[in-house]
């Protein structure tokens, strides 16, 4: 059984159906990305496994239970964190403090620990303990982002376009730590608009198009499929 | 310069600062609530009276020693805060993303409701404890005099200074070292982000009314036994000038706030010597219109630093 299943599930704003029957499967230690292009709902199927939108129906289970109408804060004691897309973080707190709110959820006892463990992954972070993280560049604010989704002690992490906005050489960063963060027994779902950097971390991938799944598959697969190259990958990926 | 006149000024200052002190307390519920929610909670007077009434009915009642009462208001204060979040900003905040808890509409609906709430309440206790002043019995009053030299302080005055001190200090200590302050302050910053780590927003709204309405209790009971005088109408003056240290110090800045009205007491104080005293309430009123002329974001303002 897979550590996450997203059975059919539809989720609303209003009158606007924005998910139309979405289904996906995680399975343990695995890394799957979540593709397509700007609008078509890949925020809102994390924000609704997260918990932070209510699902109308279809389900969600995570480690055997069902989460797809649990709130936010149960969601995350239970080991899913999530990486959201803007980052997120509090600006006006410093690096120290937001590495603290990540580990909320879990017993004050075990956050030093982890402290130790996300810094030495994110080893830039520990100089600017003090810092306010408003005032972080914006791959250190991405770091942090991840970082203290990590002092959850996730079972699943979730990255929501982890690497918008960052210079090459720090996407490359941030994928090598995504990696690694797996092989430390992690499970992870990101989403990417950066196609080709996510083929090539993940072991499947899923490819949303209005509200829907469109193509899914093996991730090398995926990089060789025309219809991905075309709409995804400029068109001139093969042979990756 | 006649010594005599060092010391009156001196104790001008020092009543004024008894003054802002308590305008502080009444301003950091003001604050913390607006910035967490962004919303001005017009129910805080009443807070505050309903603490004197509280602290009034358990001294007629049981005469216990002062600190039991101040305990006491603070923590009628707290239950009265958590029902006025119940009853007037709960059912309005509807859906909790991060758009819709901070926006226009819930602002104007929450506005209207906490007034609605406020009305009530004042109406309430006139109802049962008529709209007259209250008979504090001798006994309880912080009017005993103590001579420190030239100047005559109160032991109101005194009780007043330690008190505020200590539940400034705990305050600080609650936002900075503890995981309800944390979270508190993160609400307050992000409310998505404070989501996404797995913080139960609306216990923190709670916990937020529950801080700043004991807080805001506690003044009420202090001016109470310090003036001698509590009645239904006795939030309102201080309500206004806590709103006015809140916007002077930039909204939600609890540093700023507590500045701003320490200097709106010890103006008010000072001022007595010039104006008569009907017109003291026009310092704030003019402190608050030269704010938001000549510094629209506070007078300490980055503008958006939260809590
Ligand atoms: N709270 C909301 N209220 C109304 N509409 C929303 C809301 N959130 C998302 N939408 C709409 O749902 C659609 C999908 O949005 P979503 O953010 O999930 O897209 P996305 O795939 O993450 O896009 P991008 O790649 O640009 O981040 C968009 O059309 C968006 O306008
Ligand atoms: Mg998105």
């Amino acid at each position: 059984m897979a550590l996450l299943e997203v059975r059919d599930v539809h989720v609303a704003m209003g009158a606007q159906e924005i998910l139309r029957g979405i289904s996906l499967e995680v399975p343990e230690r695995a890394i799957v990305a979540v593709l397509g292009g700007n609008g078509v709902g890949k925020t809102t199927l994390m924000r609704a496994i997260s918990g932070i939108y209510g699902i109308k129906s279809g389900e969600i289970r995570f480690d055997g239970r069902e989460i797809g109408n649990a709130k936010s804060h149960e969601i995350v004691r239970l080991g899913l964190a999530q990486a959201p897309e803007g980052r997120q973080i509090f600006g006006t707190m410093t690096v120290r403090e937001n590495l603290q709110l990540g580990g909320i959820a879990i017993p004050p006892g075990e956050t030093a620990a982890l402290l130790d463990k996300s810094l030495e992954l994110f080893p830039v972070l520990k100089a600017r303990l003090t810092q306010k993280a408003g005032s972080l560049s914006g791959g250190e604010q991405q770091m942090l982002c991840i970082a203290r989704a990590l002092m959850a002690k996730p079972k699943l992490l979730l990255l929501d376009e982890p690497s918008l906005g960052l210079a090459p050489k720090v996407v490359k960063l941030i994928f090598d730590l995504v990696k690694r963060i797996r092989d430390e027994g992690a499970t992870i779902l990101i989403v990417e608009q950066n196609a080709k950097a996510a083929l090539k971390v993940a072991d499947t991938a899923y490819v949303v198009e209005g509200g829907k799944i469109a193509v899914s598959g093996p991730a090398a697969d995926l990089a060789r499929d025309q219809r991905v190259i075309d709409a995804y990958l400029g068109g001139h990926a093969k042979g990756h | 310069m006649p010594d005599f006149f060092d010391a009156y000024f001196a104790q001008q200052i020092i009543n004024g600062l008894s003054l802002g002190l308590v305008y502080a307390l009444v301003a950091i519920g003001f604050t913390l609530i607006f910035g967490i929610l962004n919303v001005v909670n017009f129910a805080h007077g009443e807070i505050y009276t309903v603490g004197a009434f509280a602290g009034l009915l358990l001294i007629v009642g049981a005469a216990p020693p002062l600190l039991a009462v101040v305990l006491f208001a603070m923590a009628v204060g707290a239950a009265a805060g958590v029902g006025l979040e119940r009853l007037a900003f709960r059912p309005i905040r509807r859906f909790s993303d991060e758009a819709s808890l901070k926006s226009r509409a819930m602002r104007e609906a929450t506005l209207l409701s906490s007034l609605a709430v406020s009305i009530v309440t004042r109406e309430l206790m006139v109802h049962f404890f008529s709209g007259e002043m209250q008979v504090i019995p001798q006994a309880a009053l912080l009017q005993e005099v103590i001579a420190v030299g030239p100047l005559t302080l109160t032991n109101g005055n005194l009780f007043i200074f330690g008190a505020s001190v200590v539940m400034l200090g705990g305050l600080q200590f609650m936002l900075y070292r503890t995981r309800v302050g944390l979270s508190i302050r993160a609400v307050s910053n992000n409310v998505l982000g404070a989501r996404h780590v797995g913080i139960d927003t609306n216990r923190t709204i709670v916990a937020t009314f529950a801080i700043g309405s004991a807080l805001g209790a506690a003044a009420g009971i202090l001016v109470g036994l310090y003036n001698g005088n509590i009645f239904p109408y006795m939030g309102f003056a201080p309500g206004v000038k806590a709103f006015v240290a809140m916007v002077m110090g930039g909204l939600s800045s609890i540093p700023g706030a507590v500045i701003s009205a320490l200097l709106l007491g010890v103006s008010e104080s000072v001022a007595t010597d010039f104006i008569s005293a009907g017109w003291k309430d026009m310092i704030a009123y003019g402190l608050l219109v030269v704010t938001l002329i000549f510094f629209p974001q506070g007078l300490f303002g980055h503008g958006r630093e939260r809590v």
